[in-house]
């Protein structure tokens, strides 16, 4: 069977880098095919406890963009399906995607388990890393999407040899169908991302570290379901022979990674040193008890805010980091513990029982990537990952394809998420001409009016899986719920967020005739646009919501208080309905987008987003604060994969100066901004004069500096410079570094350090790009690199070994013995002297070179701070700008409509801020392909009578939200609904209070604190302001 | 602490002495960790090679001398650093200048055997043969199948003398068609290359090639691992190939043939220990297990360092040679190994480690009988 389906954009791989940039592009106007070949969604994100660095419930921020991409009108889910053919080209591929039997038919199939439940045979479950079992049919996890079972074809009786179809019979809406055949579906498409992910590295293909032979060796994504709730031990650490909570945990680095030993990696995997830190936190948090040890060589906390989370972990009581790799000694027939062997500087080498031994796997290419490269017509690298565009790393050998996330080497979440708005800004220009041919827009049921109701509230208790459940009593609670006034539907729900199970809210809204929801479950701060939304589809104005936080506030802080914790969701569950009893309906705005961008930095990052956006279609201005484009890249003259950056470069500040809707400001400084999300007004004067420009997006691309060091010597001999300045000499031919014969870098000098408590990323690779450039031209030049840890992340640890194999010698030292520099004169010659400890040898090592460079810090542009406040968003401790969220939002900022990118956000290497650059015009031109943009209804508002025009809230108000307007009554207070972000912050100042808070106004408010107390208790508290006001 | 200068002589010294692969060890501790020495006493590899690096190492110290190349660590090293080759660059500059401290004396007696009489025992070399003495052995002649090239320590040892015989015994028995060199037969070298002294090893090597030449010979069947290393992996370095087979892959080969039958029961149970030069240098880990599984009444049993985890005996690198103190010596720890998993017979197929663990069964209590077997031992016993 064939159908034949025209669309924009076929997405291959729905991890969470395939999920976003299907979001994206479906979202600026393209009609998107989201394919998976498991049976839902998700990837390997779905299968994570939490994420690094801030320690978010993994599924719990994933799962919301589940029902984005499944009610998103442009967006199509294919599961268990995969790309059999590829022909075609660019703006018309053909493509044949084969779609697997899942033996369920889904259109007709509701989710009820029941087939599950009455199917005799027990499989290792994939989701949970074979660590507990399931059904030859069942759902692949509580979240999935779709919720639909699917069937294992190596297990199922029938499909054996056709002894059982218990399933068959028990399914009432008769969706199982164990004769289902593979489907083939051929699609025309513009253009394809390609987003497969990775596949972990497995240890038991060489037995390392007895994997799999040992019970209690495990791997870092077993561990991790071990940690989740929704894992084989529902969130309770336990090891696997004999399901015992361990107290003393190893974690092993680098397993399959930075060796050259057949079956392994010889790049490092680049995630493996934080998401150990994670687990090593959460394993703390689980039971501080547990005594946590790390056996590692480098620490490679090369990303933002990295440093602090390994202090944040190597600081906990009981965690010790061992810089060792190890064997593994033996197992112990009696309890099963496993002994590690480890070589200490001191006192040699030690053996040491550990009850659980995690290994910290790395990434390897994702399954039969061969195959999946002759498909798709695309190179692959000779480690197995794509082959990019080393200027573009979006794009594959093959025009028309992209790919975003792990296919293109070891990368974090954030990464996967900048290169799929990136996958979406290069569709975008591929595709522009038929943008909006094909999509569709979301239509939402007529708004039901309310007013004339009587209170209808519904309950939705949910579990979380286990996080609220374990904890709570979740069905006394919903019983309770369904004892309170006014209430007349209470359930409870194993995953409220669920796309099924959130439609069946929509439903019960509808059937029951509810117009006031309250869903005790989680917070409101990733979970309440899902729920709004979910209303809205049921024809409810969505300010009838009200979130009731028992997870945060609730189960996860009283874990240990079962009973206390369920009295107390029955508590904030009773404040809840008492507020919903008051909630308003409210209307959002909708307001114009000026479809104009600008960009602030001339960069690579600003030059590359801004013709990413004129070649769609917009204007776009940007804005250079020097007299010249190009920013620090002027000074990079080339990558340590051999990219010759000035040439590039030229090209690409050419392209922007002959772009017909670019418009350069050199010399350009803002001298104000105003204005909201698609209605900015920015005042720039520059060397052609002053300027108003209104736009409706704006990209903060300032850079950053290098560090002027005041250490070792550095402005007081000559012969000491930066790195940069080491490049600019080599390439400038200067005799003195050419002819040198003995040549130090120390690194990390600026940072990792108390006033810059970050790793500077690039510097490590920076010193070895320029050591192997200094031994191209001068073999016998002696080279040594003073480090602490060498960061070469990636593919970049190849290079570290041509390092060592180009005779340059490497040597560690700890911040608390630091390289001592002098200047000294040996033969009748200047020279440096630098003499640094050796913790091998024991013995410090004295070195005299002819130069000495220091791998000085990257510091934060001295513009950051003035844009901050321009356009009100906010920066991290050290001075770099701080995105929306860290892991899904890696380009966005909190302010609505401001994008980021390049070093301005983080030290990072040349690729990289393309990546970004082409990410953050993803984002911005998805604003810019709306025609409207539409502004909260919780906002504040003016009861103009009341106003006694103090000011006060002038004053206070953070975003300039409110002013002054004239009247008839003279000047008052008056919101601009856009800019207000709903703090309540004036609501305090108002001495009249003539300024409320749409949403939360003090109705609302004190009729939850009244609530607080059960009625009974009451009578004691007549003291209480709270009740007093009434 | 002491403050030194990194010696760039010594280092492009060592350089050209085949020590090039130090370069590249990032210092993560496993050739340490895996050391079979650190099981005995503490000995850094990793410091050795740190020292190497930076051209300070103190060619006076015995630890240039402790390691057996037993290849743990190298098979192992993320970073390729090949601790053999980079190792024995440095005996080789010890030998060069003829420092050989304290324990490691033997080696000069040792070389000045195989100089003069191709064994390390400095025994004559018109006596090479005299462990064939009523076994009927024929000198080799063109047209034989196989020359056996039964090693210094199969022809002079009185221990291992026995395992010659048993496996002239099996030879015989399977009607092969062999013989053997006698007096111009001289040491394979393996060893006394891995102490640095790479001249003799050529001479040694040149004086067997030109034998084998001289003789027709096409198929060499070796009773040393050592012997086997060498034949196979270092003398095509003289441009000659030869086809060389261990005798526990001989004897699996005359067993599934068929020209070898064993009809007797072995009612006992065994272990047998991977030779390093047999096992990890050149993967002979199954061929001795099926031979010893297909003999009706032998119960096999393994122990924890089995196959590529095998625990060296001490006796590799020259250390045959080398006096090791009682508390240090790694056969001990596998004879313990072997009576822990309840074994009567430990099985091997290498005359260092049989000649060790002879030497470690003397310390063993009375209560823990255990028998030190060849594999042909066995199977002769069994004819």
């Amino acid at each position: 069977m064939t159908e034949k389906n025209l669309i924009d954009v076929l997405v291959v791989g729905g991890g969470i880098s395939g999920i976003q940039a299907s979001l994206d592009l479906a979202d600026s106007g393209f009609k998107v095919y989201l394919i998976d070949k498991s049976p839902a969604i998700g990837g390997k994100m779905s299968q994570l406890d939490k994420t690094f660095p801030s320690n978010d419930c993994s599924m719990c921020i994933e799962s919301p963009k589940f029902n984005e991409c499944s009610r998103h009108p442009n967006i199509t889910i294919l599961t268990y399906t995969e790309v059999d053919t590829v022909k075609g080209k660019p703006g018309n591929f053909k493509v044949t995607l084969k779609k697997k039997p899942r033996y369920v038919v889904e259109s007709k199939c509701t989710g009820c388990n029941i087939c599950v439940e009455y199917c005799p045979v027990r499989v290792p479950d994939q989701y949970n890393q074979n660590l507990s079992t399931n059904k030859a049919i069942h759902i692949y996890f509580s979240q999935a999407l779709p919720l639909i079972p699917y069937v294992d074809p190596e297990t199922c009786l029938y499909l054996k040899d056709g002894s059982c179809s218990i399933c068959e019979g028990v399914c009432k809406p008769r969706a199982i169908d164990l004769h289902q055949e593979e489907e083939l579906i051929e699609v025309e498409v513009g253009a394809i991302v390609l987003s497969p992910g990775f596949e972990t590295f497995d240890p038991k293909l060489r037995g390392d570290y007895g994997y799999g032979i040992f019970d209690n060796v495990v791997t870092s994504l077993d561990y991790e379901r071990i940690l989740c709730s929704t894992g084989p031990y529902e969130g309770t650490i336990r090891r696997p022979s004999d399901k015992k909570h361990p107290e003393k945990i190893a974690w092993i680095q680098c397993v399959g990674s930075r060796q050259i030993i057949p079956g392994g990696n010889s790049y490092c995997s680049a995630v493996c040193c934080a998401y150990t830190q994670k687990q090593v936190i959460l394993t703390k948090d689980h039971d501080a008890g547990i005594d946590a040890t790390i056996f590692h060589n480098d620490i490679r906390a090369f990303g933002k805010d990295f440093e602090r989370f390994h202090q944040r972990a190597e600081n906990l009581p009981d965690v010790r980091f061992i810089r060792s790799y190890v064997a593994i000694g033996k197992e112990i027939p009696d309890s099963k513990n496993v002994t590690i062997r480890y070589s200490t500087v001191d006192e040699g080498v030690k053996e040491e029982e550990f009850e659980m031994v995690v290994l910290s796997v790395g990434l390897n290419p994702p399954a039969n990537v061969q195959g999946l490269a002759t498909t798709f017509g695309i190179e692959l690298t000779k480690h197995g990952f794509c082959k990019t565009n080393p200027l573009n790393p979006i794009e594959t050998t093959r025009p028309g394809i992209f790919i975003s996330g792990a296919f293109a080497g070891p990368v974090d979440i954030p990464e996967s998420v900048v290169a799929a708005s990136g996958a979406d800004a290069l569709c975008s220009q591929l595709l522009s001409y038929r943008r909006g041919d094909l999509s569709k827009e979301r239509v939402y049921p007529p708004e039901k009016d309310v007013s004339e109701e009587e209170l209808r509230i519904g309950v939705v208790t949910c579990l979380c899986g286990a996080n609220i459940g374990r904890v709570v009593d979740t069905p006394s609670v919903a019983d309770y719920a369904g004892t309170l006034p006014n209430v007349v539907y209470s359930q409870e729900n194993i995953f409220a967020c669920s796309t099924e199970n959130a439609q069946l809210i929509a439903d019960a809204i509808v059937e029951h005739k509810l117009n006031r929801v309250v869903l005790a479950a989680c917070t409101p701060r990733t979970h309440e646009p899902l729920f709004r939304d979910t209303c809205r589809e049921a024809g409810l104005n969505q300010y009838f919501f009200e979130f009731a936080n028992i997870r945060e506030h609730c189960s996860w802080v009283h874990s240990k208080d079962k009973e206390g914790a369920t009295q107390k969701a029955k508590d904030i569950i009773r404040m809840s309905v008492a507020r919903a009893e008051h909630l308003e309906p409210l209307q959002e705005f909708q307001l114009p987008v000026t479809k104009v961008a600008l960009v602030i930095g001339g960069g690579v990052a600003g030059m590359t987003s801004a013709l990413n956006m004129a070649n769609i279609g917009f204007e776009v201005y940007l804005l250079e604060k020097t007299p010249d484009l190009g920013g620090m890249a002027r000074r990079i003259h080339y990558t340590i994969d051999g990219v010759d950056v000035q040439p590039f470069l030229d090209d690409l500040v050419r392209k922007v100066y002959k772009h017909p809707s670019i418009h350069v400001s050199l010399d350009a400084i803002i001298t104000e901004a105003s204005g909201y999300v698609g209605n900015f007004v920015t005042k720039v004067k520059s060397e052609i004069g002053f300027k108003e420009i209104r736009h409706g997006a704006v990209i903060i691309a300032t850079g950053a500096d290098e560090y002027k060091p005041t250490e070792y010597l550095y402005g007081q001999d000559d012969k000491v410079m930066t790195s940069l300045e080491l490049e600019n000499r080599i390439v400038r031919l200067d005799e003195k570094v050419l002819g040198a014969r003995s040549l130090v870098m120390i690194q990390c000098v600026g940072c990792r350090q108390t006033d810059r408590n970050y790793c500077s990323r690039v510097c490590c690779s920076q010193s070895i790009k320029n050591a192997l450039k200094l031994k191209d031209s001068n073999p016998e030049v002696d080279i040594h690199i003073l480090f602490r840890d060498m960061r070469t992340y990636g593919f970049k640890e190849d290079f570290y070994r041509e390092a060592s194999n180009r005779d340059v010698k490497f040597i560690r030292y700890e911040p608390a013995d630091r390289p001592v520099v002098e200047s000294v004169t040996e033969d009748g010659q200047p020279i440096i002297r630098v003499t640094v400890p050796d913790p091998i040898l024991g013995q410090k090592i004295a070195i005299d070179a002819d130069l000495l460079v220091l791998a000085a810090a990257i510091v934060p542009s001295s513009s950051s701070a003035e844009m901050a406040k321009l356009f009100k968003v906010a920066m991290n401790p050290d001075g770099f700008f701080q995105e929306a969220h860290v892991k899904l939002r890696p380009v966005d900022f909190a302010a609505d409509g401001v994008f980021l990118c390049g070093l301005a956000h983080y030290p990072k290497h040349l690729n990289e801020t393309i990546s970004q650059a082409y990410g953050a015009a993803g984002r911005a031109i998805n604003l810019l392909t709306k025609d409207t943009v539409t502004a909260s209804g919780a906002v504040c508002e003016v009861t103009e009578d009341d106003c006694v025009s103090c000011g006060a809230c002038i004053t206070c108000c953070t975003y300039g939200a409110i002013e002054f307007k004239e009247t008839p009554q003279g000047k008052k207070a008056t919101v601009n609904p856009i800019l207000c972000k709903g703090d309540g912050l004036c609501n305090a100042k108002c001495p009249t209070q003539a300024i409320k808070l749409k949403h939360y106004t003090d109705d609302e408010i004190f009729a939850q604190i009244d609530a607080s107390v059960p009625d009974a208790d009451k009578d004691s508290c007549r003291g209480c302001p709270g009740l007093g006001r009434r | 602490m002491e403050t030194v200068t990194p010696f760039k002589e010594i280092i492009d010294l060592i350089k050209e002495q085949g020590g090039d692969a130090f370069k590249y060890c990032y210092q993560c501790g496993l050739c340490d960790v895996v050391c079979p020495w650190n099981r005995v006493r503490t000995f850094s590899m990793r410091k050795l090679i740190r020292e190497a690096t930076f051209g300070l190492t103190d060619i006076e110290s015995e630890d240039l001398w402790r390691c057996t190349t037993c290849g743990k660590c190298p098979q192992q090293c993320p970073r390729g650093v090949k601790q053999i080759e980079s190792g024995v660059s440095l005996r080789r500059i010890a030998s060069e200048n003829d420092v050989f401290p304290g324990p490691i004396a033997p080696i000069r007696t040792v070389s000045v055997g195989l100089m003069g009489e191709g064994n390390p025992f400095n025994e004559e070399r018109n006596k090479r043969a005299d462990w064939a003495e009523g076994l009927s052995v024929k000198p080799f002649t063109e047209g034989m199948e196989v020359l056996y090239f039964s090693c210094c320590y199969l022809s002079y040892a009185p221990r291992l003398k026995k395992v010659a015989a048993a496996t002239v015994d099996i030879l015989k028995k399977a009607g092969v068609k062999f013989g053997i060199l006698g007096s111009k037969e001289s040491c394979c070298g393996e060893s006394i290359r891995k102490t640095g002294n790479e001249e003799l090893f050529k001479k040694l090597a040149k004086d067997n090639i030109k034998a084998f030449i001289d003789s027709g010979v096409k198929k060499i069947v070796v009773s040393s691992p050592h012997s086997y290393h060498t034949f196979k992996n270092e003398y095509p370095e003289f441009m000659v190939n030869f086809e060389v087979v261990h005798i526990s892959r001989y004897l699996q080969e005359l067993i599934s043939s068929g020209r070898l039958k064993l009809t007797k029961e072995y009612g006992k149970k065994v272990t047998y220990h991977d030779p390093c030069y047999a096992g990890r240098h050149n993967g002979i880990f199954d061929e001795p297990r099926e031979v010893l599984k297909g003999i009706s009444g032998v119960e096999l049993l393994e122990m924890p360092d089995s196959r590529e985890n095998s625990l060296c005996c001490g006796g590799g690198g020259g250390r045959i040679w080398v006096e090791t103190p009682k508390n240090e010596r790694f056969s001990d720890i596998r004879l313990q190994q072997a009576i822990d998993v309840g074994a009567e017979v430990l099985v091997t197929s290498c005359p260092y480690c049989i000649t060790n663990f002879e030497d470690s069964r003397l310390s063993l209590e009375d209560s823990e009988a255990l028998e030190i077997k060849d594999i042909t031992e066995i199977i002769q016993e069994l004819l």
